[in-house]
């Protein structure tokens, strides 16, 4: 007998990718009636939501209370949020007594309304990752964004998130982030203060690509909302090892488990900063490559369920790369002296220009596909 | 002896729910500023020029209890007709008394301690002050040092009344929605006093992107820039961009530019153009179509 799934409590929400391969492996001819009772159980840990009077935000803000005109830019960015259907955790990570002080001093100074939905959790020692658990422990939202305290929103990034969620259902959503310039600057007042550089740039990916993920992250922290069902029911945690990449290793085991939703709007802005401490400056460039390793061999460790798709974007890649490697094969030959003495120079330039030529054109329909997804 | 303030916003056709935000950010701010010492006594004044009240009796009492909460007093006003932004603050102005004015948009939401920033900045030879806006800055250049910059943006922005009855309030029969602020903090300029920035005000303009950071202004946001910037070049005394600028707009014969040639004709033939300033160019910065140098 078929198992019987019950979708109604889903209304026309996507499916996450491991919801997917619940569904498929029940569909399956010949299943079990034993696998087919736990899968139905897994299914329903999953889709039950047992939610419905939280917040529908938690906003996991951390902070060194070392930069305090910062903080207060991304409080006012978070008070002026068209929707206010949100709580804020504050994450003091490792700030001095003076820091945490001046930190609390901001919250107190919020407007009520907004005051009353701030916290604020100190926390000693480790790695970046620690403060995004410690977070997450007292976090109440069905959804978890992380937004660190020198960058900016616009005021539609919480509406635009509730919105997706509602297609969304359980999976991650991804809104599109800028990045804008800004330096350190000493304001009247003898004010730590900054100036912006330049107009916020959309250099980031406006879709997601699971795929090239994998190879770099397209994504500011602020640009996700995570579903709480992650955490409290699927049991990942930040990786406390890592010292960076701990933003990008999330969103790849979470994409590659729930899947995600994109939300088609530009939301916020990430500060890089010119002349100033960022995690950039902070961390050696062997201590990101130890970072990225980890990440990758954690994953190369796993089974992971790739989006539907990616069988025909992993062929039309590796087509992609093996056109390369004959023309890198054909350059080596045009480049060797027994090829120049057995030919002539122009004969052999032309058909170089006709091959990279046809490369070129091959390469860029194949990026403008990959791109359009 | 602490300073009186009038926070001043205009209305049409505004959220209500957004005004009430920006509200209690504002008394928030203005309870700071007065248990600093830094403002005394304070009103929140709002001008509705909105065919209908933008607020219900409920919506109007909630700010209210914000504003008294805070130590403040509330007017709100319905003026029944859409008198622009400028002329919506200048018939606004004579209704309080207080030594302080701030020119607020009634979506912008000012951080807690920018009341108090403005205050402070706005003393001496200073006679105007912006905030710095969020998300998106405005790129107009500043000195850092002094804060001194060409002119201070009506988004949010502090004078002294004074100052501002000396020279006339705002010119809301020259502009009607664009470039009243470049033209106000011009005029303050000629007389005598500086216009400064204040970065550490921020306050929140309600301000969105595409989807490549561009920004789409409406068809009536890309009217009045233009009539504005023709109008300006004109009242500056700038005639050689005044004839650029029109030439330019009737060669493109877009239905929007001839329109505005045909605003600034009329206004001609009637007389009605402002009588021009700064024939030296003491103040006006005219640089590649903004009215400051820009730092990007």
């Amino acid at each position: 007998m078929e198992p019987t799934i019950d979708t109604s409590a889903e209304r026309d929400s996507k499916p996450s990718s491991g919801l997917t391969l619940i569904d498929a492996l029940l569909q399956q001819q010949g299943v079990s009636q034993r696998v087919s009772d736990s899968l139905l159980a897994i299914r329903a840990a999953i889709t039950d939501d047992p939610d419905g009077d939280r917040p529908f935000l938690t906003v996991l803000l951390r902070t060194q209370g070392r930069r305090l005109e910062p903080i207060k830019d991304a409080l006012l960015c978070l008070a002026a949020q068209t929707d206010q259907d949100f709580e804020v955790v504050i994450i003091d990570h490792d700030s001095t007594p003076d820091g945490a002080a001046g930190v609390r001093a901001v919250v107190d100074s919020q407007p009520p309304s907004f005051r009353d939905r701030v916290r604020i959790v100190e926390v000693r020692g480790g790695t970046r990752s620690r403060p995004l658990n410690a977070g997450i422990a007292v976090a109440n939202g069905r959804f978890i964004s992380v937004f660190d305290d020198d960058d900016l929103l616009f005021a539609d990034w919480v509406e635009r998130f509730h919105q997706a969620s509602e297609q969304g259902g359980t999976r991650l959503l991804r809104a599109q982030t800028a990045t804008q310039r800004a330096r350190p600057e000493q304001w009247v007042g003898d004010i730590a203060g900054y100036r912006a550089l330049s107009w916020p740039r959309a250099e980031y990916a406006k879709t997601f690509d699971q795929i090239d993920h994998l190879r770099v992250n397209h994504s500011p922290f602020m640009s996700w909302a995570f579903p709480r069902g992650l955490f409290t029911e699927l049991g990942l945690s930040f990786d406390e090892v890592l010292d960076v990449c701990e933003d990008w290793d999330m969103i790849l085991r979470s994409s590659l488990l729930v899947g995600v939703e994109d939300v088609p709007a530009l939301t916020s802005i990430y500060r890089r900063w010119d002349g100033a401490a960022s995690s950039y400056t902070v961390h050696s460039s062997d201590i990101w490559q130890k970072s990225e390793k980890r990440v990758i061999d954690r994953l190369d460790d796993s089974v992971i369920v790739l989006p539907q798709g990616s069988v025909s974007h992993i062929r039309e890649l590796l087509a992609m790369y093996e056109r390369r490697g004959e023309l890198e094969q054909l350059e080596l030959v045009l480049g060797s002296r027994s090829y120049r003495l057995g030919l002539p120079l122009r004969v052999a330039q032309n058909r170089w220009i006709r091959v990279r030529g046809t490369f070129l054109h091959h390469r860029n329909r194949i990026v403008a596909s990959i791109r359009s997804r | 002896m602490t300073r009186s303030l009038t926070v001043q916003s205009i209305l049409y056709g505004n959220e209500p729910e957004a005004i009430v935000r920006a509200a209690e950010a504002t008394a928030n701010s203005a309870r700071i500023a007065r248990a600093d010492g830094t403002i005394g006594q304070w009103t929140l004044a709002i001008g509705d020029c909105s065919p209908e009240p933008v607020f219900a009796a409920d919506a109007r009492s909630e700010i209210e209890a914000a504003v008294t909460a805070a130590g403040g007093a509330f007017r709100y006003e319905h003026f029944g007709e859409n008198l622009g932004h400028g002329g919506g603050h200048n018939r606004l102005a004579p209704l309080t008394e207080s030594d302080l004015i701030l020119i607020l948009n009634p979506d912008a939401q000012v951080g807690p301690d920018t009341i108090g920033r403005l205050a402070e900045t706005v003393t001496g030879t200073v006679a105007l002050a912006d905030g710095r806006q969020l998300p998106l800055e405005h790129p107009k250049d500043y000195d850092p040092k002094t804060g001194d910059e060409s002119w201070a943006s009506g988004a949010c922005s502090m004078t002294l009344r004074s100052v501002f009855e000396a020279v006339g309030g705002f010119d809301h029969d020259t502009f009607f929605m664009y470039c009243d602020d470049v033209d106000y903090s011009w005029r303050v300029r000629l007389a005598g006093h500086r216009v400064v920035f204040a970065p550490s005000a921020r306050v929140f303009h309600d301000k969105r992107l595409t989807a490549d950071a561009d920004i789409i202004p409406t068809s009536a946001e890309i009217y009045y820039s233009a009539e504005a910037a023709v109008f300006l070049a004109h009242k500056y005394s700038r005639d050689d961009i005044v004839t650029t600028i029109l030439r330019s707009f009737r060669a493109g014969g877009d239905e929007v530019y001839v329109r505005v040639v045909k605003a600034y004709e009329e206004r001609l033939a009637a007389g009605t153009l402002p009588t021009p300033l700064d024939p030296t160019g003491s103040v006006a910065q005219f640089v590649n179509g903004n009215y400051a140098v820009h730092r990007y």
